[in-house]
């Protein structure tokens, strides 16, 4: 046969197939997906990983030993966020609001923009819309914003890799609430106002005259809490969370 | 061949403030090379577990008796290494006189030499 005089070639493709930075890679993905360890426990923990894998290099073991004896040393992925909780449990609670109003915030104004931004587009590119508005009181500004949401939220999932980069920094986090914030009270006054004025009612109130309380309960929501008092509790509360204290020696 | 004896739990938990604060107290140092250090001097006995050192670490700044920087090193890598702040130093007066009277207390019952504190 001649699948003995093989094997030394397969042992050897073995060897070169293991690659160091690609399984740093994935132990980074891994320790990514524990929602308990903060991005600096994680870059910190990654640091030790790196230094645990030289220490073997020097001791002559090969990357993949080294790798693994290292992962070993360091621990489970998951065991490490349950370490991390037990040690400072009202933080991980503090990680895990700042991304939750963080989404909520988020979505609830790209929501808005959207919608002032598809309800407007919709009407001046089909005017007969209107009339069936008038005829029979549908207006697919929500639908057509629903399924963008879906599309965006699908693509943002799928870039979400490459996206890393700006999650780095809280602040850039924090700076695109804001920013939002301000965009959204543009389309609030000026379009929203511009649209009522000349065609007397809003461009995305439309399917809620059944009932006009609610209405008000979501108008006043979204003005004042979403776009006002949210942005601005967020970044009182939690963006001092980020340690970045001057260092002072003893 | 010898038989290590390692440390309980409860006293690992105990006795890693007193360590990492003199650890520290002899300079700044990073998570990895406080590990290597702590098993150098006990000989083995005492094996901290690496994941487990971190939130004890933090723990400690958390409480003032230590305080963290990032440092790039000239591999061109980034280290966080940590050094003992002057409440740490406070800190580590008491541990050493209550270390050191459980250690005398213990000796004289064992009929050894005690250490001058």
């Amino acid at each position: 046969m001649a699948g003995r005089s093989q094997l030394p070639v397969q042992i050897m493709e073995n060897q070169t197939r293991f690659s160091l930075n690609a399984a740093v890679e994935s132990w980074r993905n891994e320790l990514a997906a524990q929602p308990n360890l903060a991005p600096d426990d994680r870059r910190e923990l990654e640091t030790h990983l790196r230094d645990a894998i030289a220490g073997f290099q020097q001791r002559g073991l090969n990357d993949e030993e080294s790798f693994w004896l290292a992962r070993r040393r360091v621990g489970q992925p998951q065991q490490l966020g349950d370490e991390f909780v037990k040690a400072d449990p009202a933080k991980a609670s503090r990680e895990r609001i700042f991304w939750m109003a963080l989404g909520i915030i988020v979505f609830w104004e790209l929501t808005q923009i959207l919608t002032f931004a598809v309800g407007i587009a919709l009407y001046y590119l089909f005017p007969s819309l209107h009339e069936l508005y008038i005829k029979s009181g549908f207006w697919p500004t929500d639908a057509v914003v629903l399924i963008i949401g879906i599309a965006l939220a699908g693509g943002w999932f799928a870039q979400s890799m490459k996206l890393m980069w700006f999650l780095k920094n809280r602040f850039h986090l924090v700076s695109l609430v804001v920013i939002l914030a301000l965009l959204l009270s543009l389309t609030q006054t000026e379009f929203a106002r511009e649209s009522f004025v000349l065609n007397g009612h809003h461009p995305s109130v439309v399917t809620w005259a059944w009932a006009p309380w609610l209405e008000n309960v979501r108008y006043f929501l979204l003005v004042y809490l979403a776009h006002i008092v949210a942005p601005l509790i967020f970044l009182v509360l939690f963006f001092p969370a980020q340690n970045q204290k001057a260092p002072k020696r003893a | 061949m010898y038989k290590t004896t390692m440390l309980t739990k409860d006293l690992v938990a105990a006795s890693s403030k007193p360590l990492l604060l003199s650890i520290l107290a002899g300079g700044e140092s990073y998570g990895y090379e406080i590990i290597q250090k702590v098993r150098e001097l006990s000989g083995g006995q005492i094996e901290w577990s690496d994941g487990m050192l971190y939130p004890v670490l933090h723990r400690l700044e958390r409480d003032g008796l230590i305080d963290s920087e990032w440092k790039e090193v000239d591999t061109g890598r980034e280290r966080k290494y940590y050094f003992i702040s002057s409440d740490g130093r406070k800190a580590l007066k008491t541990e050493r006189r209550q270390w050191l009277a459980v250690h005398n207390s213990l000796c004289k019952l064992w009929k050894i030499k005690p250490v001058s504190a």
